[in-house]
């Protein structure tokens, strides 16, 4: 029986959500036992989640956007520049931040959206500096080379109790669970709904899917904005974990590395992408601490996924399921 | 006034003149091969380093010579070595690899060379100034605008004239009959690569002449060209060199009147380039899509 | 009112004329053949009528519209669909998966975030009797990519159907197949002609199959138009018979 994608849904498949919901719940009780922390959790997580919405687009619909860090940070600038200037309001920030990104994307997408292939990974690449380049120069109100700083996440008034996220730690990890949570349903909600096949079907045979009527330019700008929103989501997630948003978190190595998380984790799953996530932070974190020189690590790594496991972890994993 | 723009626009040939010599470099490998060589800065790098280690023994004329060569030797086994493998699957894949490729080649000189600058010795003949009036034209930045405007010439000339040259522009166009008519692809990819690298490796030696050498130098060089390939349209030669020397010009132009804007203009011009022609100043409708 | 009316159409690359000013007129309920040698022009005609090119001259007719210059997403909507002679479907998807596609898009659903149940059974209902028209009902759970080919050019055919054409263009349906899958599809086609009475254009080399099925056939010769007319006169017309010469079917 050949491999299937996963379209309709049946017992089977609840148990590895299941399993996966169940790590994520119980993280800050598993993560210090192998010698992690939480906050590093809770990092991995927004990371994770952007990776998801890179793959929204590439492995979902087959476009190859490799500035989507352009939109992650100015996620996280638009988060931050709230809490900074405007109002000490944890949620307005998220909200600001993906809109921001959101919105730019959306308008970015309606230029390139005709182009596609190589031609469209070098203009979002392109574009994606600029946005670089603004974080960088402006620093008047960017903070330049330094960041964006200081600003703080803040406690959220629930009603009935304030959740300090600012200091305690495993507060702000379900929180930002939370978050993602939000975002992981949307995402899942929006894949299998008639349009989520659309993008499938752009991706496994562009002409075919022209051919039965699909208007394939809109259809990919809209995988596009939506792929943005999730992404400036995660980068106003990611201002909050680290009160503080970097001009680098917008250079195209950033994008390069999310496109990494993606195709490590299997380009072609839903979950994929998180897994390629812990794995990347993981071993980054552990060449970073061992040498100066983890970049030329950081290099083989990606020359070897892609000579070597294309289809990442997950896509080998079934791979030698349905042998 | 029109003296300072004089100046402006002269020094902006210039840096476009540079910006070109990258790009085009880009440029072959990308129409060829459909691949997008990130590593090009890195080869750069490469290119400048080799040329800093052999001048004691050769001299800075022939460290110019030989570290292109040498460059270009190192470029072709990397093609053959890991980018042969990934020509043909999803533009994704080579993205990735050469991706990565710019990481070590980038930590890997600073490895062998050690992450500190280094001084790069031209001749004193040519870091003389014209003249005190021309005191911005050194001998040396001439130097480069000619050397530049030989490398394109011969490339031209043996894109042209050269049954190797014609095949690349032939393959640019539609590979895969090149192929069914015999031509080894191939070999043609590798020898397109190599030539690209050659380019990228001669900028090295060039920029370390004018800036010093430093294992980061690469990657700020590498947008610029992006822009002048999109700019002049992808898949076309002649575009580039425009599209070079165009965002060289503006460069040096938005100088006079917003200094902190210089680097700027590049992104706008691409921008409005791409909203009034989207396919670039030369580029041909459908390419790449 | 003639389904389709082609005029005056050419198309030229550079120096290459591909296609000379051909003209055709189909009518609903008509099955018509499209046949000629290798580099006849055919399936550039074909491109042409669906909006992969666009005709350097001429004009065609879609059931009173001019579509000349409709995009292909466009055309398809008007009620043209067609197969492709190389197979285009969705190869790492399921039969089931690839037609719920077609037939989702077809009913307008496209740009749907949720899918109400009545909707949903519809959907399923007629995802159903293709499955079953096409003979795929045991392999619908199966990856496309992996079938035979016959089964694949029937899945795409199943695909076209969904979009409830009322012209449906076959560009070389049998081709690479054995004698088992050939009788197969041309039972298919076959069908889909008399039940549904669907208006079918096909593009054929297998003589077998266009002289089973064909009302008229049209032949071309490169570029141009050769001969048109019903299946007898045209095995009796000497020059096709000379265009043909030396050719295998």
């Amino acid at each position: 029986m050949s491999g299937k994608l996963q379209l309709e849904s049946s017992g089977r498949k609840f148990v590895a959500p299941v399993a996966i919901w169940t790590a994520l719940l119980l993280a800050p009780f598993w993560m210090p036992l192998l010698g992690g922390y939480t906050a590093l959790g809770t990092r991995v997580l927004v990371l994770g989640l952007a990776a998801m919405s890179v793959n929204f687009l590439l492995g979902f619909t087959g476009v190859l956007s490799f500035g989507h860090a352009a939109w992650f940070g100015i996620g996280a600038y638009g988060c931050g520049m709230i809490l900074k200037f405007v109002a000490p309001s944890t949620p307005l920030g998220i909200l600001a931040g993906t809109l921001a990104g959101g919105l730019a994307g959306a308008a970015l997408g309606a230029l390139i959206v005709r182009r596609r292939g190589v031609y469209f990974a070098m203009v979002t690449i392109a574009f994606g500096q600029v946005f670089y380049y603004i974080a960088f120069q402006w620093s008047s109100v960017t903070g330049g080379d330094d960041g964006l700083r200081p600003f703080y996440r803040q406690p959220l008034h629930l009603g009935i109790a304030t959740v300090d996220i600012l200091n305690n730690a495993v507060a702000f990890y379900y929180f930002v669970l939370a978050c993602f949570a939000l975002a992981a349903a949307a995402m899942a909600f929006i894949l299998r709904s008639p349009f989520g096949r659309t993008m499938l079907a752009i991706r496994e045979n562009e002409r075919r899917a022209r051919f039965l009527g699909i208007p394939i330019e809109l259809h990919i700008w809209i995988a596009f904005t939506l792929s943005c929103f999730f992404m400036a989501y995660a980068g106003s997630l990611y201002a909050l974990v680290n009160n503080f948003a970097d001009p680098r978190g917008l250079h195209y190595s950033q994008s390069g590395d999310f496109v990494m998380m993606a195709v490590m984790g299997g380009m072609r799953s839903f979950w994929g992408p998180l897994l390629g996530a812990i794995v990347f932070v993981v071993f980054q974190d552990y060449v970073s601490s061992v040498t100066i020189n983890w970049q030329i690590f950081i290099g083989f790594l990606f020359v070897l996924v892609v000579l070597f496991f294309p289809r990442g972890i997950l896509g080998a994993i079934r791979r030698r399921a349905a042998l | 006034m029109t003296q300072l723009l004089l100046f402006n626009i002269t020094n902006g040939l210039i840096i476009g003149a540079f910006y070109v010599l990258m790009a085009i470099g880009l440029s072959l490998i990308l129409n060829l091969s459909n691949v997008i060589n990130f590593a090009h800065g890195g080869f750069l790098v490469v290119g400048g380093y080799i040329a800093y280690t052999i001048e004691p023994y050769l001299g800075f004329w022939g460290a110019l010579i030989v570290s292109p060569f040498l460059t270009a030797i190192i470029g072709l086994a990397v093609e053959k070595v890991l980018i042969s493998r990934v020509y043909g699957r999803d533009p994704l894949y080579s993205l990735l690899l050469t991706f990565g490729l710019a990481f070590i080649l980038e930590d890997g000189t600073r490895v062998i060379w050690g992450a500190n600058g280094k001084p790069f010795t031209i001749p004193a003949a040519l870091a003389q100034p014209l003249s005190n009036e021309f005191f911005f034209i050194t001998g040396y930045r001439l130097f480069m605008v000619a050397m530049v405007a030989a490398m394109i010439a011969i490339l031209f000339a043996l894109l042209r004239y050269t049954r190797a040259g014609i095949r690349v522009r032939a393959g640019t166009l539609d590979l895969e009959t090149v192929s069914v008519l015999g031509v080894n692809v191939r070999a043609l990819r590798s020898l397109n690569f190599a030539v690209g690298i050659f380019l990228a490796g001669l900028s090295g030696v060039l920029a370390g002449g004018q800036l010093g050498l430093e294992p980061t130098m690469g990657a700020g060089l590498l947008m610029p060209s992006f822009i002048a390939i999109i700019v002049g349209g992808v898949g076309s030669l002649a575009g580039t060199l425009v599209g070079g020397l165009l965002i060289g010009v503006a460069s040096g132009v938005t100088a006079v009147f917003f200094p902190a804007a210089s680097e700027a203009i590049m992104y706008v011009l691409m921008a409005v380039v791409l909203l009034i022609r989207p396919r670039g100043l030369f580029g041909e409708e459908g390419m790449l899509t | 009112m003639s389904l389709l009316q082609v005029k005056n159409v050419s198309k030229h690359f550079g120096s290459l004329v591909a296609v000379n000013n051909i003209s055709m007129t189909v009518e609903h309920g008509e099955l018509r053949a499209i046949i000629g040698p290798n580099g006849a022009g055919k399936t550039t005609f074909f491109n042409l009528i669906t909006g992969f090119y666009r005709p350097n001259t001429g004009r065609i007719i879609f059931d009173g519209q001019d579509v000349t210059h409709l995009l292909p997403a466009r055309r398809v909507w008007c009620g043209m669909a067609r197969t492709f002679q190389v197979t285009e479907v969705f190869p790492e998807l399921t039969v089931w998966e690839n037609l719920r596609i077609a037939v989702e898009v077809a009913s307008g659903l496209r740009l749907r975030a949720w899918l109400s149940q009545t909707d949903d059974d519809k959907i399923r209902v007629r995802i159903q009797e293709l499955i079953e028209m096409g003979g795929l009902a045991s392999k619908a759970d199966r990856q496309v990519g992996e079938l035979s080919h016959g089964d694949q050019r029937a899945t795409e055919i199943m695909m076209a159907l969904a979009l409830k054409p009322r012209l449906l263009l076959l560009d070389e349906p049998t081709a690479g197949m054995g004698d088992q899958e050939t009788y197969e599809i041309t039972q298919l086609i076959r069908q889909l002609h008399k039940d549904s009475k669907l208006t079918i254009v096909l593009i054929e080399h297998d003589m077998r199959v266009v002289f089973h099925l064909a009302d008229r056939i049209m032949v071309l010769d490169q570029g141009k138009f050769l001969a048109e007319g019903t299946p007898a006169e045209i095995a009796a017309n000497k020059a096709v018979q000379t265009a043909y010469l030396g050719q295998a079917a």
